[in-house]
């Protein structure tokens, strides 16, 4: 079988594009990315994949850890405190027991995290509850953010959402939440009578394991990544992206399930049986509730949504990272600056040095590599838009004028999204904005 | 007269589509009456997916099913049939657009049409050049 590598298409099958974003469009139909193929886009968004891998590899695991483990606990007070267990969990996707062995990682935790967890931004080795309390630790405040994205948005295809409204899913629910408060008849009595709360929670906890399944993916993508740049291996921003198009459709396919384990007993809230995909059923709604819509975070700007300010439908959101302006975000405990204070702690020296060399240096580090985080993101959509548009529709070479047209239409549709004002589409095209 | 999965065995270029059917389980269900309409994609078409993809799929049966289900349907339906209602209901519940392309070229969804109207014992078999995928 042979790696995507897109060929460079043929010219004047179709006339060109009007679309104000032709030349992006354009772009796109010749094999390229929404990012300008330069080599300072090409070391920032592999500089910031790497910083993004090392949190994520605490992510997917806790993720885990919450929907597996901790569950209905009515007070997680130390859910963040990840046991050993889950540091060694396999990865699946990395390691020698990988099911699938693209990417070089090992299958337990990053060595960096493991250093970063023992002695924080501090430097010290000192309790756990110390780091935690002092918030020096990896945020999953982010992670949940996303998760709660998923959560809220809901309907974004695959059918993930809807198994969590049926009978066998409350049926499931029912085996795990019976035996998690076996002995205690205050719970089992509220879940008796307001039998919705306690399945709430476990739809809220089953989207925990589908983005905790997601990200155990993307962590050794982004790793592999970084080792492949490190070795001089990527030519440009098109070899980032098509590698993110290979890894898409090479885990496609991955169960997306929830279990729950009471003592040594699993509960299957989500059965692997159920069919449900990583591509379907986690990486598409993930892309569409985080990159385009999440909600409006609180802290950063205050919106009137009886004067419509926020839009009315919830398709309309637009808060993702894909429009966000990255300067009112960089205030303090919200979570996509967590999520930057997560990365700014495992940044590689080269991408160091490129901050220090513009705006204010280390004082504006989290805004600048925010703005890079914005701008790799672009890219992974593009791989997304791209991985789309081989699944579904014609190759980029195809001679058949139809076909080509089918294309055009398809990337025209997606640019549509990126009309909106707030859209960053046009920002990133320069290297100045940073 | 052959049943579905008999051709398929017999006919030379199916081997990644018959390991697919024996890997999910589906082997049984191809053999009963039916009738099914199948879209055959040949080795060629599987070749196509990058690295890993059929990997993963063999790894996980039901997830391999729920693919290759896409690409059945209930009820033996010829090209001319399926052209004329432009959009047919797969097993797996996902829609499967159908169209006469450039050149009268039979489409179905991205795929082109190889080989139409092959007539089995339980069904009709339309061989793709691609694999197609639900969305």
């Amino acid at each position: 079988m042979a790696t995507l590598t897109e060929p460079t298409p043929t010219k004047n099958v179709i006339p060109p594009s009007t679309h104000p974003f032709a030349d992006i469009i354009h772009r796109l139909e010749a094999g390229g990315s929404m990012l300008p193929d330069t080599p300072e886009n090409l070391k920032q968004i592999i500089g910031i994949y790497k910083a993004y891998a090392v949190p994520m590899d605490f992510y997917w695991r806790d993720l885990l850890y919450i929907a597996e483990r901790v569950f209905l606990d009515p007070l997680p007070a130390f859910k963040y405190f990840l046991p050993q267990s889950y540091l060694d969990l396999p990865n699946h996707y990395a390691g020698d027991t990988a099911d699938l062995r693209i990417w070089r990682g090992e299958a337990e935790a990053h060595p960096e995290l493991l250093e970063f967890m023992e002695k924080g931004e501090l430097g010290k080795k000192l309790p756990k509850i110390f780091h935690h309390l002092w918030h020096d630790r990896v945020n999953m405040e982010f992670a949940e953010a996303c998760k709660q994205a998923m959560l809220w948005h809901q309907g974004m295809g695959g059918r993930f959402n809807d198994y969590l409204y049926t009978d066998e899913y409350k049926a499931n629910c029912d085996q795990a939440i019976a035996a998690y408060f076996k002995g205690n008849p205050l719970m089992l009595t509220l879940h008796k009578h307001f039998p919705d709360l306690f399945y709430e929670k476990c739809r809220d906890l089953s989207y925990y394991s589908n983005l905790g399944l997601f990200w155990e993916v993307m962590a050794p993508v982004f790793f592999e990544m970084s080792d492949i740049y490190d070795e001089g291996g990527f030519k440009g921003v098109p070899d980032a992206m098509d590698f993110l198009v290979n890894g898409i459709f090479a885990v496609a396919g991955r169960p997306i399930y929830h279990h729950v384990y009471v003592g040594d007993e699993c509960f299957e809230l989500v059965p692997k049986s159920k069919a449900f995909t990583w591509l379907y059923e986690a990486a598409l709604p993930y892309v569409e509730a985080v990159f385009y819509r999440t909600a409006p975070f609180r802290g950063t700007k205050s919106y009137n949504a009886q004067a419509h300010e926020v839009p009315g439908d919830q398709k309309d959101f637009h808060y993702g990272i894909l429009y966000a302006d990255v300067f009112p975000v960089g205030s303090a405990g919200i979570p996509p600056t967590l999520l930057m204070q997560d990365m700014m702690h495992f940044l590689p020296d080269y991408l160091r040095d490129y901050y220090d060399d513009y705006c204010r240096g280390d004082d504006d580090v989290l805004i600048q590599l925010g703005i890079t985080f914005q701008r790799s993101m672009y890219n992974v959509t593009s791989a997304v838009i791209q991985a789309l548009r081989t699944a579904l529709l014609y190759p980029l070479d195809d001679p058949n004028p139809e076909h080509r047209l089918a294309n055009r239409q398809f990337f025209e549709a997606q640019m549509d999204r990126f009309l909106r004002p707030e859209a960053r589409l046009r920002d990133i095209q320069s290297q100045d904005y940073r | 007269m052959a049943t579905i999965v008999d051709i398929a065995v017999n006919t030379e270029g199916f081997s990644t589509l018959v390991a697919a059917v024996q890997a999910a389980g589906l082997v049984e269900t191809l053999q009963t009456p039916g009738p099914f309409t199948v879209f055959a994609p040949n080795d060629d078409a599987f070749a196509k997916l990058p690295p890993g993809t059929v990997q993963t799929l063999v790894q996980n049966p039901p997830q391999l099913a729920r693919i290759l289900t896409f690409h059945v349907v209930a009820g033996k339906y010829t090209q001319a049939e399926l052209l004329e209602m432009g959009q047919i209901d797969s097993i797996e519940g996902a829609p499967i657009p159908v169209r006469t392309g450039l050149n009268n070229t039979f489409e179905v969804k991205n795929a082109t049409v190889l080989a139409a109207d092959i007539e089995a014992e339980n069904g009709i078999i339309h061989v793709l050049d691609n694999v197609i995928l639900m969305g």
